[in-house]
């Protein structure tokens, strides 16, 4: 990569061992990470094959887990829904290694903006947190939430399947409106870049309904029918909510979730998995457990029978 | 279009599924052109030793791809899951039997039954299956035609969860709803239907679930804390997860059982924690306290709350460490002020 003063190379190395980056280094990456992404469209246009992978909120060996199932870059093209930080304990490593491999890797690496890659957020769930620890400062996190601002809201893929991190939209019917959202700046609680990254599909509806929190939407099948005839797609590809079973086809196989966090936040149980899509367009759910370094480096869940005792009141 | 494909080398009828780990992959046949080198897709265990991955050696220990794979739809996965985690771990101490057991979150098909026997949605994190129960008898005293009576209380999700509001009338609403609602108004006016209006931040008022035969009446007696602060060896603890919800990121819900068992008591804790960021700050606490030798059970029920304005001024001086705080019911125990207790005494 022209410009960078390091070596991109060596960085993905060491942090495939689960070495952190210094301070410094992570400050020209995620510069020069923003230059790449501003060039990028809201919605960005690829071609199959690639596998889609979506929250992984940390869980770093989970991650490494995927590339050993899936290939590892550049033999695998990979899109990523989202969802890299917090709850697990390696969100510092987990974006780090991600943004080193879109770098090196632009054109087979493409990574979709998450609820959780904004300030807010990750200030409550564990990023932040973590940042300060490793690193001790909040520097890091600085750098690393700027960089959040210019990540993409969503990729075609083969002009055919729409992936974004949450949902649909009452205020985007074509993929044009996408285009024109000022998409560099902190997610805002309302209008259509929150709705791409927070709403849910709920299969029991046809249209789109409020939450009972006060803010945000659920879309229904009637909904994603018409999204896809208007824009001409086949189907829909999101991460964003926790399934047991890894995934979720919804609304006569026009939507799927994908899940990619196996036993998440350490406790949960559930299965994982990727999604491919093969050179024909095909899509293909790859199932995955949790990873075996896991239970060796939980700091703070225990399998059941080495739960700390505690002598609670 | 879509296709699962799981190994039939691991599905077939001599596999045990004693280890939970599964690998279920999906490319049947090398597909000609690729245009990058076949990926690895195999069958391994949690068990096999890995090596640090330089991409070009990660593939080379692994053990050939197995022979055509059989098609399995994704229910049919769902049945031949094994149960992770533990299926259930009992201790009995002093006539008492204390049991928890700790699974997965709820599948599909089982969060549909529950969404339908409750009413309402259950949290994103949903431990269905996990439940921490206390069992004794009490002895007959005697008089004719007595006869020994068990008791029981129980902790789960589903009880926990029936008794959430589910009328709205004690809806809280996100700190910016209002911003919300207002910039909405003008844009999607057509859009009124509400998903049935419930108390999403799912707060509960849950102090176990009783058996029949045995009922809790207010007493003045309390829990001998000096009894429970001594260091008596712990034979048994486990600390169980009912359900965990992070408020769609507006905070989080999160209800738990913990309990540990000594030689002559023992003490349940089932906290439920919320924190509804910008908005208020709640812990309502179950504790069941069994002392053995009298055959005391005494169950106390707590609230604490307080505005979210006031607890961040409490915890101004923590700085850095505020968001981990924030996390942890444990430590947000000490700076909510406490609403009101009950305390109640088992009688058979």
């Amino acid at each position: 990569m022209p410009g960078l003063p390091v070596d991109l190379d060596a960085c993905i190395e060491r942090l495939y061992k689960r070495e952190l980056l210094a301070e410094p280094v992570i400050e020209a990456i995620c510069a020069k990470t923003k230059e790449l992404l501003m060039r990028e469209s809201n919605v960005v246009h690829i071609l199959s094959p690639v596998t889609v992978v979506g929250d992984i909120h940390g869980q770093f060996y989970d991650l490494l887990e995927i590339f050993r199932i899936g290939g590892f870059c550049p033999d695998t093209n990979y899109l990523f829904l989202g969802d890299y930080v917090d709850r697990g304990l390696f969100s510092v490593e987990t974006i780090s290694l991600l943004v080193c491999l879109k770098l090196r890797y632009p054109n087979r690496v493409h990574l979709i903006r998450g609820n959780h890659e904004s300030r807010g957020v990750t200030q409550s769930y564990g990023f932040y947190t973590e940042c300060a620890r490793k690193y001790g400062s909040a520097n890091v996190w600085h750098h690393f939430t700027d960089m959040f601002d210019f990540l993409t809201l969503s990729v075609v893929i083969n002009n055919d399947i729409f992936c974004v991190h949450g949902g649909l939209s009452p205020s985007i019917h074509s993929i044009d409106q996408i285009k024109i959202i000022d998409r560099f700046r902190e997610i805002p609680h309302e209008g259509p870049m929150a709705d791409l990254v927070w709403s849910d599909p709920d299969a029991d509806r046809d249209e789109f309904a409020l939450s009972p929190r006060g803010a945000g939407y659920t879309f229904g099948a009637q909904v994603v029918k018409k999204f896809l005839e208007i824009n001409d797609f086949s189907h829909i590809l999101r991460a964003h909510q926790l399934c047991q079973e890894g995934f979720q086809v919804l609304y006569d196989d026009r939507l799927s979730t994908v899940w990619s966090a196996p036993n998440y936040c350490y406790r949960c149980g559930n299965l994982a998995s990727v999604l491919e899509v093969d050179d024909l367009g095909a899509r293909f759910f790859n199932v995955f457990d949790q990873a075996p370094e896991n239970a060796e480096n939980r700091i703070d869940q225990q399998p059941a029978e080495k739960v700390p005792v505690e002598y609670f009141l | 279009m879509m296709a699962i494909t799981f190994y039939a080398s691991h599905f077939g009828p001599t596999s045990t599924f004693a280890h939970p780990a599964i690998q279920a992959t999906t490319r049947p046949a090398p597909v000609a052109n690729h245009p990058h080198p076949q990926t690895v897709h195999t069958y391994r265990t949690n068990k096999m030793s890995s090596t640090s991955p330089p991409p070009s050696t990660s593939s080379s220990s692994m053990p050939p791809p197995p022979p055509a794979p059989a098609q399995l739809t994704a229910k049919e996965v769902q049945a031949v899951m094994p149960s992770a985690v533990d299926a259930g771990r009992t201790i009995t101490v002093g006539g008492i039997t204390v049991t928890t057991r700790k699974l997965p979150i709820l599948n599909a098909a089982e969060i549909e039954a529950m969404t339908e026997k409750l009413g309402i949605a259950p949290p994103e994190m949903i431990f269905g299956n996990n439940v921490v129960s206390i069992k004794g008898v009490a002895k007959a005293d005697g008089a004719p035609g007595e006869k020994d009576k068990t008791w029981k209380i129980e902790f789960n999700a589903l009880d926990a969860l029936d008794l959430v509001d589910k009328t709205g009338s004690d809806m809280l609403k996100v700190a910016y709803s209002a911003a919300w609602q207002k910039q909405r108004e003008n844009m999607h006016e057509g859009i009124k239907e509400v998903v049935k209006p419930f108390d999403w931040t799912y707060s509960t008022h849950y102090r176990g679930t009783v058996t029949e035969n045995a009922r809790f009446e207010p007493t003045q007696q309390q829990i001998p804390l000096d009894k429970l602060r001594r260091q008596d060896p712990i034979l048994f603890f486990d600390d169980v997860m009912l359900y965990e919800d992070e408020l769609a990121d507006n905070g989080m819900s999160i209800l738990s059982v913990k309990v540990r068992v000594m030689p002559a008591r023992l003490l349940l804790l089932a906290r439920f924690y919320m924190r509804l960021d910008d908005v208020v700050f709640r812990i309502r606490d179950t504790r069941v306290f069994v002392e053995f030798a009298e055959g005391l059970v005494l169950r106390e029920y707590q609230e604490r709350e307080d505005s979210y304005e006031n607890v961040k001024k409490k915890l101004m001086p923590y700085r850095e460490d505020v968001p981990a705080i924030m996390r942890d019911a444990n430590q947000m125990v000490e700076f909510l002020p406490l609403q009101g207790t009950v305390v109640e005494k088992m009688v058979l």
